[in-house]
């Protein structure tokens, strides 16, 4: 029920197209105000109280008299009459809230007793608006859980999530993700803070590979069988160029690996087949193309963005707002494929935000697009038309949110 | 309005650490700075990174597995059991077992306990009770119940703290603690932390300002001032609860002095004047934006209510023990101005050197953010044990009217934690007790 509100939720932000649904729903107050009043005649019984209201909620204060005329109507329903000041009992009804959830409370005043209600409803969420300018980046949420995610990836058979020690995969019912196998991965060493993970679909495109700092894993589909997911200890390095922007059978970027630094949360800068250049310890590496062919652009520890294009390592500016993270995206928008590159700015949270690189300089191709949270990943699907941002709020729930992007 | 600035500001605090422009660095020194003892139980820093419990508290209130992997309850909340995290070490290379856990919490808890025996099972613990303890994973993530080795193998207490922690105590001084490479929950990001201990806090914002400390501590009553130097300050929600403990006993048994001394105490002027108007003024044991229903419990001075209830009753002087520093003094040496206008004569005295105390000015760490935990180990700190069945807003603001209707305890002050630290600090958070994580600071200039 949850993931189908949240998925309903977010492909009403998906679009931002500013379609908006004509609210025909009833009075989200009427439940608690009925719950309320019910509590509240219990206590008073059949007759007449002055009732007050005091709003120490986020409650918007007009929403307010509804609110009243909902209680009123309730209360009257159960034989209270809301009545003037002049009545002997009082009913203060005080709309409060804590950092999880609305408060109801009626304090019955009969005389010098008084004694308490309370009713508790869910917090209200405030829609978050979007607005872009050039090309738009549009996020829709797969997926919504309290578990941590480390990468994940949209199968033919399912949604493959890797967390720290197990692989999960979930396939889609009506009534949202359904889990349908979780399988450990038997790491024999503690893994690191910051953990990371990178999955990739197989070369059929029905499985998939995983890599996690000593562990390496692939996953089968068999109609017949399901899924079989096997697991070994490895130090072999990552691929890191699966899948690239225009494909090019002649460059070789699809078989680029580097070395993982298990101990840390990077990579070593070593990388397969050797480029005989020293690369720097990085964060990240994304093939991307170039009018001279599919180049490397790596994120280093360091901060800086360089390009491996050619000896020597060309510095990209315009990168100050960067992330660590960053993935490529074949849009068809202007030059055919964009850097989006996380960051958060002033922020609270990360956001997305499209780049080219038409020479050393990376130009903002989009306006930012809002997470709600940390990018702790992001990486390019099969077609690199979409990405996947593995985003961690500020409550430690994890989304795994699918990035598309259109052309204005 | 108080309430939602509370709120806002338990927010604020949540989504700072979520600002993360790049990945965390690993490597470098973190220098800390504190007032007092940092191996203190309720408010040091240091127990925490040593030592692990069986769960903690995970940033949305609700307990999370630590060196517990799962737990499960039986007979209506009466047993319990715990499985142990495998592969887990103790500084000194001995695996963690249930054996030495129990014995552990055996030893810190020896008296007053949530429970009512806890033995090994295999390789989990067995909890029992003869009271519902539906809190029970939410409390075993406290301070108090941190488990460390208690046996040296040889019938003798090891030292202190031997852990299984993200750090581990170095030799020598001052005081530092490194990172444990083989931590089950990660290796932290710095490579050490340096603590220095009773530094005034002048003398810690001195060394903040000339790079000498990353992270020092920030009291309620000097955030104004923080703010307006422009420190860097990251701020917990309230979680120190400034009370005033009664002694029901001797010259002070009758309750209605009891209750007359809770309509004397004026908050307003405690919170305006000593604390600088950044605590939030409160009658109730657990805040407002924790339960919502804090309002429920006047905070309004009524000094007339308080000699009529007093009914013309006399006491001899009676003694308030406050902590022997500045702050405590002075606010002890208020309310006992309020008392003497309800017609109390109050004498202040320090509490480490009185020998008889009616009346004590206490500090309380909200120890969780579910909000049951928190009211049953408050309850557990002023030595009452008492279960609140009923996880619900009315079962505690029961459980909370019962207990503060006896004015044994009578709340004053939410007060925050705070901190200001370096630039070169990222992803400082708070748990919920206001104390630093440090294990998941990382250091901007570390490569």
């Amino acid at each position: 029920m949850k993931l189908a509100c949240l998925i309903a939720m977010v492909i009403g932000s998906l679009t931002g197209l500013g379609a908006q649904t004509q609210n025909t729903a009833p009075s989200p107050w009427q439940q608690p105000a009925a719950a309320l009043a019910e509590q509240a005649a219990a206590i008073l019984g059949p007759g007449q109280a002055h009732l007050t209201i005091r709003n120490l909620s986020t409650i918007s204060t007009d929403q307010i008299p509804s609110i009243r005329r909902l209680l009123t109507q309730e209360l009257k329903a159960r034989g209270v009459i809301a009545s003037g000041a002049e009545s002997a009992n009082v009913l203060r009804v005080t709309l409060s809230e804590n950092a999880r959830e609305r408060l109801w409370v009626a304090e019955v005043v009969e005389g010098d007793e008084t004694r308490v209600a309370m009713v508790r409803l869910d917090p209200g969420r405030a829609q978050q608006p979007q607005s872009a300018s050039g090309l738009t980046l549009l996020k829709q949420t797969v997926l919504a859980t309290g578990g941590q995610v480390l990468a994940a990836l949209e199968a033919p058979n399912g949604l493959v999530l890797v967390e720290p020690e197990e692989i999960v995969i979930l396939v889609q019912t009506p009534d949202g993700w359904h889990e349908q196998k979780r399988v450990g991965m038997g790491q024999t060493r503690a893994l690191t803070r910051d953990p990371r993970a990178v999955i990739y679909p197989s070369n059929d495109a029905t499985g998939f590979e995983v890599y996690t700092p000593g562990t390496a894993c692939t996953g089968a589909y068999q109609p017949e069988t399901g899924w079989t997911i096997h697991c070994r200890e490895s130090d072999d390095p990552w691929p890191i160029a699966q899948f690239i922007v225009q494909p090019d059978p002649n460059n070789g970027a699809a078989s680029i690996k580097a070395f993982y630094n298990a101990a840390r949360n990077y990579f070593t800068g070593v990388i397969t087949p050797n480029v005989n250049l020293e690369l720097p310890p990085f964060y990240t590496a994304v093939p991307f193309p170039r009018p001279a062919g599919i180049a490397l652009l790596i994120g280093g520890i360091d901060g800086k963005v360089q390009l491996l294009e050619s000896a020597p390592l060309k510095t990209i500016t315009g990168t100050r707002d960067w992330g660590s993270d960053f993935a490529a995206l074949q849009t068809g928008c202007g030059p055919g494929a964009q850097i989006i590159a996380s960051g958060s700015g002033e922020a609270s949270n990360d956001s997305l935000r499209a780049y080219e690189l038409p020479a050393k300089e990376a130009i903002p191709a989009s306006a930012p697009l809002a997470m709600d949270g940390t990018v702790t990943a992001l990486a390019s699907s099969h077609d690199s038309k979409s990405l996947i941002a593995i985003v961690r709020s500020a409550t430690n729930q994890y989304e795994v949110d699918r990035v598309t992007a259109s052309c204005n | 309005m108080l309430r939602q600035v509370a709120i806002s500001c338990f927010i604020a605090v949540l989504a700072l650490p979520a600002v993360a422009r790049t990945r965390p660095h690993f490597g470098g020194t973190l220098r800390v700075e504190v007032q007092g003892d940092a191996f203190e139980s309720s408010n040091g820093l240091i127990l925490g990174l040593l030592m692990d419990g069986l769960t903690r508290i995970g940033i949305d209130g609700n307990p999370q597995p630590a060196l517990a992997v799962r737990w499960t309850s039986e007979n209506n909340d009466h047993r319990w059991q715990f499985w142990l995290r495998p592969g887990v070490q103790f500084r000194n290379g001995w695996p963690l077992t249930s054996e030495a856990v129990a014995a552990s919490l055996t030893q810190s808890c020896p008296t007053n306990c949530p429970w009512k025996a806890v033995h090994a099972l295999g390789t989990s613990l067995v909890f029992t009770s003869d009271f519902p303890v539906p809190s029970l994973p939410s409390m075993l993530a406290e301070n108090q119940f941190l488990i460390q080795l208690t046996d040296a193998g040889d019938g003798k207490h090891p030292p202190c703290c031997v852990g299984t922690g993200p750090f581990q105590l170095a030799q020598g001084l001052p005081l530092s603690l490194v990172a444990n490479e083989n931590y089950w929950g990660g290796r932290p990001f710095v490579d050490k932390v340096e603590i220095v201990t009773h530094r005034s806090v002048r003398d810690q914002w001195l060394d903040l300002s000339v790079g000498r400390a990353d992270l020092v501590e920030v009291p309620a009553e000097e955030l104004r001032q923080a703010q307006q130097q422009h420190l860097t300050v990251v701020s917990s929600p309230p979680v120190t609860l400034l009370a005033l403990a009664v002694s029901d006993s001797s010259l002070l048994s009758n309750p209605n002095l009891r209750s007359a001394i809770a309509l004397a105490v004026d908050r307003s002027a405690l919170s305006n004047v000593i604390f600088q108007k950044q605590g939030e003024v409160t009658a109730s044991m657990l805040p407002g934006a924790l339960t919502g229903y804090s309002f429920l419990f006047p905070t309004d001075r009524d000094l007339n209510k308080a000699h009529e209830v007093r009914g013309g009753l006399n006491t001899p002087p009676l003694t308030l023990a406050a902590e022997n520093n500045p702050i405590m003094q002075l606010a002890a040496q208020r309310l006992a101005l309020n008392l003497h206008e309800a017609g109390f004569n109050v004498q202040v005295a320090n509490a480490a050197t009185v020998l008889h105390k009616d009346l004590a000015l206490l500090q309380l760490t909200l120890a969780s953010s579910q909000p049951q935990a928190a009211l049953e180990s408050m309850l557990r700190s002023v030595g009452v044990v008492t279960p609140v069945v009923e996880n619900t807003p009315a079962g505690l603001y029961k459980t909370e009217r019962e207990f503060l209707g006896t004015h044994t305890l009578i709340p004053l002050l939410y007060l925050p934690r705070a901190f200001a630290i370096s630039g070169r600090v990222r992803d400082l958070r708070l748990s919920p007790d206001g104390s630093p994580i440090l294990a998941g600071v990382s250091l901007e200039d570390a490569q």
